[in-house]
This record gives C-alpha cells, structure tokens and sequence, in this order.
C-alpha cells in the first residue's frame, strides 16, 4: 500500500552536490569537520549509545548500523568490521526514535491566518472528500519542517482538514527542502471528523458516514451499472468512494477526530459493524469508555494537557486520559495538536508521565503507537532492524524534561543540519549592537 | 476587605506531607515554645503588629525561591494573616509562638504565586459558548469605554485551573479586536466568588488594553476600517487627540470652577475687603458648567496621567518601536507590549522605553505578523536589560506558566545567554507584578508583602512539577489531591466524575 521509495533516487537528489551519490552524511552538514571528511560511507554507525528502542526496551552501550536510510542492525554491544562504515561514538548519550507527530498540516499550511498558503482541505461542498490526497502539496521548503525536526520529530502524519471524510493522509519524513522524498508514503489512511459540527446532527454525521461506506461496497459491486448510468444515487463522488476501499479492506485505517464518549462508542460500533479499523484522534473523554475502546482494540491518539471543558463535547476532559486509558489496555499515543509547535510532544508526554503513564509508555506514545494509529508500524517507530532510520540523540537522559533537547537528529538515515529559520533569526538579533544608529 | 477566615481549613501537617508524595516520613512540629530556642531576634521584632493579627503560619521548605533573585536552599516562608514576615533560611526564619509549621519537605520548592498578564478568564470562557462570548466589544475601533469586569464569569471553570497550576493573580483582558479594547483588570484567584468584585485585586491600578496590527484590521476590514497598520495609526492618533482635547475642557473647567470658588474669573479679580483679604462673591449663576463626562475619554485620560497603565498586544519589532513614538508624542508610557514575538529584536529599545514585554515561550506562525517567534525570545530580552513576562493568553498555558519558563530558560541557555533560575522566576513573578502595578503588594517573598506564594513537588522548571499548594493573602486556596480543586457552579452535575481527577 505504501508508496515504494526509491532511496537511490532519494540520495542522489539531496541537497548537497559534493557529497553525492552517497550522502549517508551530513545533508547538509552539520559541521564542517564533518563535511571534510574524504570519504563518505553509506554506512553508518552510532555506537556506545543508550538506546530506548521505542517499545520499552533499553539497550545500554548498543550500536545501532544505518544502511540505506534502514536500520539494519541493533547490537548490545559495539559493532564493528563493517566495510565502509563511519562510526559515531555517543558516548552514552540517549537515542531514541524520531519522535512522530499525530495528525498534523505540516508542509500544507505555512501561516494559519493566511488562507494563500494552505493546501489542507478541498472546499467542495461535499461533505465526502475522502479521495482528496494532499501528498502532492506537501512543501519541503516549509520553514514547519526544520523547525520540528531539530527538536527530534522526525516524522508526521499530514492530514487533510475539512469535511466528514477530509481525504488521505501522508507520511512525511522530515527532510528539509527534499521535495522529491519527504513523501515517504501516501494514503496511509483516510482522516474523518465526527461530532455534530459536521452535519448538524452527530445522528446525521453517523448516518452519513455509514452510508458513504455502504455506497463505496456498492459502487464497487456494481461499476459497469454505474458506468452505464444504471446506478442508484450515491452519497459521494465515485473517486471519493474508491478511496475508502482500502478501508474497507482492513489495509488502511479510518482516523476519525472526535471527543464525546457516546461518540466514541458510536464510532466502535461503526467499526466493528464495517469491519474496519479505527483510529481516534483527541478522545478528550476516551477515559469514559477505555474499556470499550481496549476491548475493540481502537488506537487513541490524545493531547494530554486538553483538560478544559471547551465544549459540551469536552465536558470529561481531564489531565490523567493517558494513564486511564493505558491502564485499561488501550494503545495511547499523544500529540500535541498545532503542527506550528508539534515539536511540543516531549512536554506532553512529560505531562502525562506528572499525571500517572510510565515513562516507558508515554516515550512509546510519541513513537510506536504513533505509527500504529497510521497502520505504519511496520516501518516506524521503534529502533529495530528494517525499520527506517530515523533517530534523535539527546543532550540530557530524560526527552521529556524541558531542559533536555536534541543534540543530534538523522532522518531516514540523513544527518540534519540543526538550524531552521527560527536559530537563523535567532543568531541574527543575538547581538543588537550592529542594529544600534 | 475580604475576611482572613480561610476558605478551607489548613488540614493537620500530617495529611500535608502525605499529599505532597514525601517518600519519608516527616516531622510535624508546631513551634518551640521556648522563644529562645533558635529564635531569630532580628525577624521577630520585624513582626509588624497587624490590625486583626492572623494565624502565623511558617513552611520550611527544602528551596526558597523569592522572586528577588535570591534562593535559601533550604528556606523558609513566615506569614501572618495575608501578610509576609520573613524569608530565609530556617536557622533565620523561626516560627512565632502558637504559630502552624509545615515541613514540605526536601523536594518542595516555594515561590511567590504566578502572576499572569495576559488572561481571558472570565470573558472568554470555557465551555466556548456565544452566549458566554464576552471579551471584544467589536462594535467600534474604539471602546475605551467598556471594561473586562463588567463582562466577567466568575463561574468559569478555567480559573480553578489556573489556580491548580500556581496562578494567584491575573490580569483580564478585553481582546484584540479594537485598537483600543476598553480597560482590564487585574484579580486574585480566590475561589468561591459570585461577582467580579470579589476576586478584585484591591488597589490594583487598571490597565488599558489596545492593540496593533491584524487583528483590528481584520475585524474592521470590511465593517468601516482600519482597513490597513495606517488606519490603526490614525485611529491611536484621534482617540488621543480627543483625549487632549476632552482633559483641556476638564482642566479648563477645573481652573473656572477654582476661581469662581473664591470669586474670580478669567478677567476679574476678587476686590479686596478692608483687612486685604479677597471679598467672596459667588454668584451661583455664573458657576461654571462642567463638561459632559464620557467614560471613554476619561479612561484615556487616565492613561495621559499615567493612572491606567497601557498593555498593548503587538507583534512586529517595527510596531513596537512605532507605538514607543508614539506613546512618548503623547507623553505616556506602554507598561507592557504583548504578545511581542519580535521584541528579541528591538530588546535596547525596551529597556531604555522601561517598557516590558508579555510574551510566549514557543508559540509562532498563527499569523504573519508571529512569523518571526523565537524560543530564545525572553532570554534575549532579559540579556537586553529590558523586563520579560511569560504571559499565557490561553487557559491552558496558564494552567503551566512554570514550565513556558523553563521552556524560554533553557532555549536561552543553550543559545549562550546566562540565564540563572532565579532570573527566569521573575518572567512570573516581580515583572509581571511590575507591569500590573502591584509589585509593591505581590510577586516576591519580601517582608510586607502579600502572602501570594506556590509550594511545588520540585523544581518549578521541571515538566514533572505540579503545585501542592497555594496560598493568596495568607489562605490556602489550593490543595493537590482529589477534590481538592475548587468546583464552579458550571461544574457541578456536569463534571462531578472529574472530582478526583488531577
């Protein structure tokens, strides 16, 4: 389903000529020592490292080989006799996997307040709009991108915005200025949004929800009356139905914003009635019904510090939704819900740990069950063997504590440069005297 | 004033270092009653004798952070009745007799109560209802003439929130739909209020909301103007002008009313009677007519005199610097800009305006004119000289302004400005309280002041920190522990499940 990636195609692009074909460095690079280095390896070593691989597992004093943008192997101890390789020694600094935002518009929206830089939704009047894709909009020279990134989320959900069924959602690794891949894959799921805003009545939501997918198997039983004009009225544009399929085929899930508990439980029985995997994002009263959302096996993706009743929606809202719903065996990934400042889910996560998650769990909300909400699990999310190369070395041992941040970030096995337009302007003012007339 | 009869019993020392997640058990003591038994002779003849003297409560603690720029690890806070006595370390703070005691413990660090001054508490509440929709009088460009209080919920489940999260005092604010908004002003989070006059900060100056750039020409794009930063201008420009002119007919009027009191006018000396001394002949149909009195022009008046203090919500560094010109043309000061995301670049010309900045850890890109925000913001502000405010503007940032702090404090550390701990206690504390014009009552541990303070768990930096407690004048307000946060009448039916949340 996903996208296949053409990595050699992906390294030759990148941004910096002298360094290809084989830019397994820095891209651009970091510092210039590094830059000077007169051979450069595809194959990379980080050694001596803590290694939190995502699941709950620490590994301490591990290596950890990149090929290829792939993790390819994980070791307890130091790895060496690898032809070609460059090690880093990290001197029992903490890694973890690249941090993973949950739902966000980066690369769609560059300035919230300006209508001429978005791309997140399509303004047809149709509530349905489940075959807009917005991959090819994405922009890799938004300033969004190396702003989260240096912070360590190497990777994010972009989702469109809008509708009952607001289209597909990317998967963008964060690879500053690379237009040509930071689409790791698109489609990984169809984002929907529920609540009575979207069609007057949440009763008229569900209905219509029900319906676009009982039109999709419709219409995909019955294409040629359709073709032939022989076709009962449906519900949503033929392109807007075909998109649900691979919903409907378990292959991709349906990732449904939503907070009010009796919706929640609306939306586990439309699943279980579709036979189709969900995914909730916000669940800001999820913790009402975790029992029920365990039991169907629904991932939850919430933002821990929602605790206000804004909303009649909201009423239940309440700081410790992570650890109840943990507690009650629902997988719990956290975000923090403005793609401006996605890099804040570390403080989530802090959050949550303050109000009663293990750690262990809450480093694996921002990274593991992040990529599970998305179905992308197999490739991210962990550091393990075969998965994608995106990791975060931390100046301090704890990523949640807010005197801690990113020392050192590849994405899918590129060093970034860790600046972004913010350290630019940073820099520029840091001394006012040139300013001074 | 408010009775000193505190909302919530202080509970037994006991129950208080169980709460506060001592790992170990804790002495609870109550004062030596030998008064020579390590009193400090010094802090007790400072003891002011109080009208109504209160219960003396002492907390030791295992940091003291005072807001001042001074720490005492470990410290110790006096209080008695709403008033502090002393601060220091426990060999200097010693406990009046009769006096409660309460051992917080080696983790527990005390701070003065967070003070915002950027809230919409109140007006703008949660749950987010038009009908509760209270906070931009958007029928006019100008409207100096409403007030915050007097579209104030003070059943709005936010400010017990707020008050979980350290906040003592706040200052409410109309929005930034008008270039002049109308006044705000500034409240103690005391819970159990049934009007807006009961979590008033007494003798609180009032503050003057205005406001820059888009948002005025947003709103009023369409409905008449500004429709451009230039329109804002002149719309700042006649508002004053008319100001000038309304406090000219006043002082006018004053001097007419002075002389016709002793018989004078304009042209015409008092005669003299045989002793010398003025012959008083007033004649009531001369006596001069006073103005029509308007709300509006008062309150800006009152920003010319310098008795409302202007808080202006401005983003760009150009704006700012406009708006400093602008104020001096008129011979008044803005105490504090917010919002201010590009005052890192003109942080010299803040410090000699003395003007403060309330301003965002980390928030950026919502608009074009919050394009440019850095997290090193207050930092760099700080290093200029010029006063930094971490405000919130947001019910849920003000529920941690602790750690929008440590946020700002450690971006700015790592960029190379030395920032110490005590530096960044004040972006909640003193500087705050300084913009408000309540620094004289509020924002640091000093002898004389309120007893506004926040015991927390740990470092108030730390994302793991929560407040245990929390005192405003002296009572204790706020207890961690279930159904320990103060409930509003919005609550009750509809949130009893969320007694014992966090």
């Amino acid at each position: 389903m996903n996208r296949a990636i053409n990595l050699s195609l992906a390294l030759s692009l990148l941004v910096v000529p002298a360094l290809t074909p084989a830019a397994l460095a820095a891209a651009p690079p970091a510092d210039p020592a590094r830059a000077e280095q007169p051979e450069v390896s595809n194959k990379l070593i980080l050694s001596n490292a803590r290694i939190e691989v995502g699941d709950g597992t620490v590994i301490e004093g591990g290596s950890i080989l990149i090929e290829d943008g792939k993790i390819v192997r994980v070791e307890a101890t130091a790895i060496t006799n690898v032809a070609k390789s460059v090690t880093v020694d990290l001197q029992g600094k903490l890694v973890t996997p690249g941090l993973i935002a949950a739902d966000t518009s980066i690369g769609l929206i560059e300035i919230g307040a300006e209508d001429s830089t978005h791309d997140d939704a399509r303004t047809d009047s149709s509530p349905i709009k489940a075959g807009y894709d917005p991959a090819p909009a994405v922009n890799a020279d938004s300033s969004l991108i190396s702003i989260q990134a240096i912070e360590g989320v190497t990777t994010a959900a972009v989702a469109p915005q809008g509708g009952l069924l607001s289209g597909q959602v990317a998967w963008i690794d964060l690879l500053p200025g690379d237009h040509a891949n930071i689409v790791a894959a698109a489609g990984v799921s169809v984002a929907a949004n529920f609540g009575r805003a979207y069609a007057g009545s949440r009763a008229a939501s569900l209905a219509q929800l029900r319906q676009a997918f009982e039109d999709a198997k419709w219409y995909r039983d019955n294409q040629r009356n359709y073709e032939r004009n022989q076709s009962r009225e449906l519900v949503a544009h033929p392109l807007d139905l075909r998109a649900l399929w691979p919903v409907l085929d378990r292959e991709i899930p349906l990732v449904v914003r939503a907070h009010r508990a009796s919706d929640l439980l609306a939306l586990i029985e439309l699943g279980e009635s579709l036979s189709i995997s969900i995914t909730i994002l916000g669940a800001a009263e999820g913790w009402k019904v975790a029992s029920e959302l365990a039991a169907a096996k629904v991932t939850v993706v919430i933002q821990p510090t929602d605790n206000l009743p804004g909303s009649f929606d909201t009423l239940g809202a309440r700081l410790d939704n992570a650890k109840l719903l943990d507690d009650a065996g629902v997988i719990v990934a956290i975000a923090h819900f403005d793609s401006h400042n996605a890099r804040n889910v570390t403080q989530e996560a802090g959050i949550a740990v303050a109000n009663g998650l293990s750690h262990a769990a809450a480093l694996r909300a921002i990274t593991l069950n992040v990529a599970k909400a998305y179905g992308m699990d197999g490739e991210y999310g962990t550091i393990a063997v075969g998965k994608v190369a995106s990791l975060v070395v931390w100046d301090g041992a704890d990523p949640f504590e807010l005197s801690t941040s990113a020392e050192r970030v590849w994405v899918r096995g590129h060093e970034l440069d860790m600046k972004s337009r913010q350290t630019q302007l940073r820099d520029r003012y840091m001394d006012l005297e040139p300013f001074q007339r | 004033m408010r009775s000193k009869k505190a909302l919530w019993p202080l509970l037994p020392a006991l129950t208080l270092a169980l709460t506060l997640g001592c790992d170990k058990p804790r002495s609870t003591t109550t004062a030596p009653t030998d008064p020579s038994e390590g009193a400090d002779e010094q802090a007790a003849s400072d003891i002011e004798q109080p009208d109504e003297p209160g219960e003396a409560v002492l907390l030791r603690a295992g940091k003291v952070m005072s807001g001042t720029g001074t720490s005492y690890s470990p410290g110790a806070v006096l209080f008695v009745g709403a008033d502090l006595v002393a601060v220091g370390s426990p060999d200097d703070v010693t406990a009046p007799k009769g006096a409660t005691v309460m051992e917080l413990g080696p983790d527990a660090v005390v701070t003065p109560g967070i003070i915002d001054t950027h809230s919409h508490m109140g007006v703008y509440p949660s749950p987010n209802l038009s009908g509760l929709s209270d906070g931009n009088e958007m029928s006019a460009p100008i409207t100096a003439h409403v007030r915050a209080e007097d579209g104030f919920w003070p059943q709005d489940p936010q400010l017990a929130h707020a008050l979980a999260g350290g906040i003592t005092t706040a200052q409410i604010l109309p929005g930034s739909a008008n270039l002049i908004g109308g006044r705000s002003f500034t409240i103690k989070l005391r819970p159990g209020a049934r009007s807006a006059e009961d979590m008033r900060f007494e003798g609180a100056p009032a503050g003057l909301k205005m406001a820059c750039g888009e948002n005025p020409k947003r709103v009023y794009g369409q409905k008449g103007g500004p429709v451009t930063r230039m329109g804002n201008v002149a719309g700042y420009r006649k508002a004053f002008e008319e100001a000038v002119e309304y406090q000219r007919k006043w002082d006018t009027y004053r001097r007419k009313l002075a002389l016709w009191e002793v018989g004078e006018t304009n042209s015409r000396r008092a005669p003299k009677t045989q002793d010398g001394e003025p012959e008083v002949k007033r004649d009531e149909k001369q006596r001069p007519e006073p103005p029509a009195r308007d709300f509006g022009l008062e309150t800006l008046v009152g920003v010319l005199d310098g008795d409302i203090l202007v808080h202006m919500h401005c983003y760009r560094a150009d704006e700012m610097s406009l708006m400093l010109e602008f104020a001096a043309g008129y011979g008044f000061e803005i105490r504090s800009f917010h919002h201010a995301v590009e005052a890192y670049k003109i942080a010299d010309r803040l410090a000699a305006a003395d003007t403060a900045v309330s301003i965002w850890a980390d928030w950026w890109g919502f608009k074009v004119e919050a394009y440019d925000g850095v997290r090193e913001n207050a930092a760099m502000v700080t290093q200029a000289g010029a006063r930094a405010i971490i405000h919130s503007d947001s019910a849920t940032g003000i529920q941690r302004l602790n750690q929008e702090a440590g946020k700002a404090l450690f971006a700015g550390r790592k960029a190379g400005v030395e920032i110490s701990d005590e530096e960044a206690l004040r972006w909640l504390t003193i500087n705050p309280a300084w913009a408000l014009g309540v620094d004289d009552r509020t924002g640091s541990l000093e002898p004389g002041k309120a007893a506004d303070l926040v015991v927390w768990n740990g470092d108030p930096f730390s994302v793991y920190s929560q407040a245990q407690l929390v005192f405003i004048d002296g009572e204790q307000v706020y207890e961690r522990g279930p159904n320990s946060r103060p409930r509003s009448d919005f609550d009750l039916g509809l949130r009893d499940e969320l007694r014992g949340a966090p």
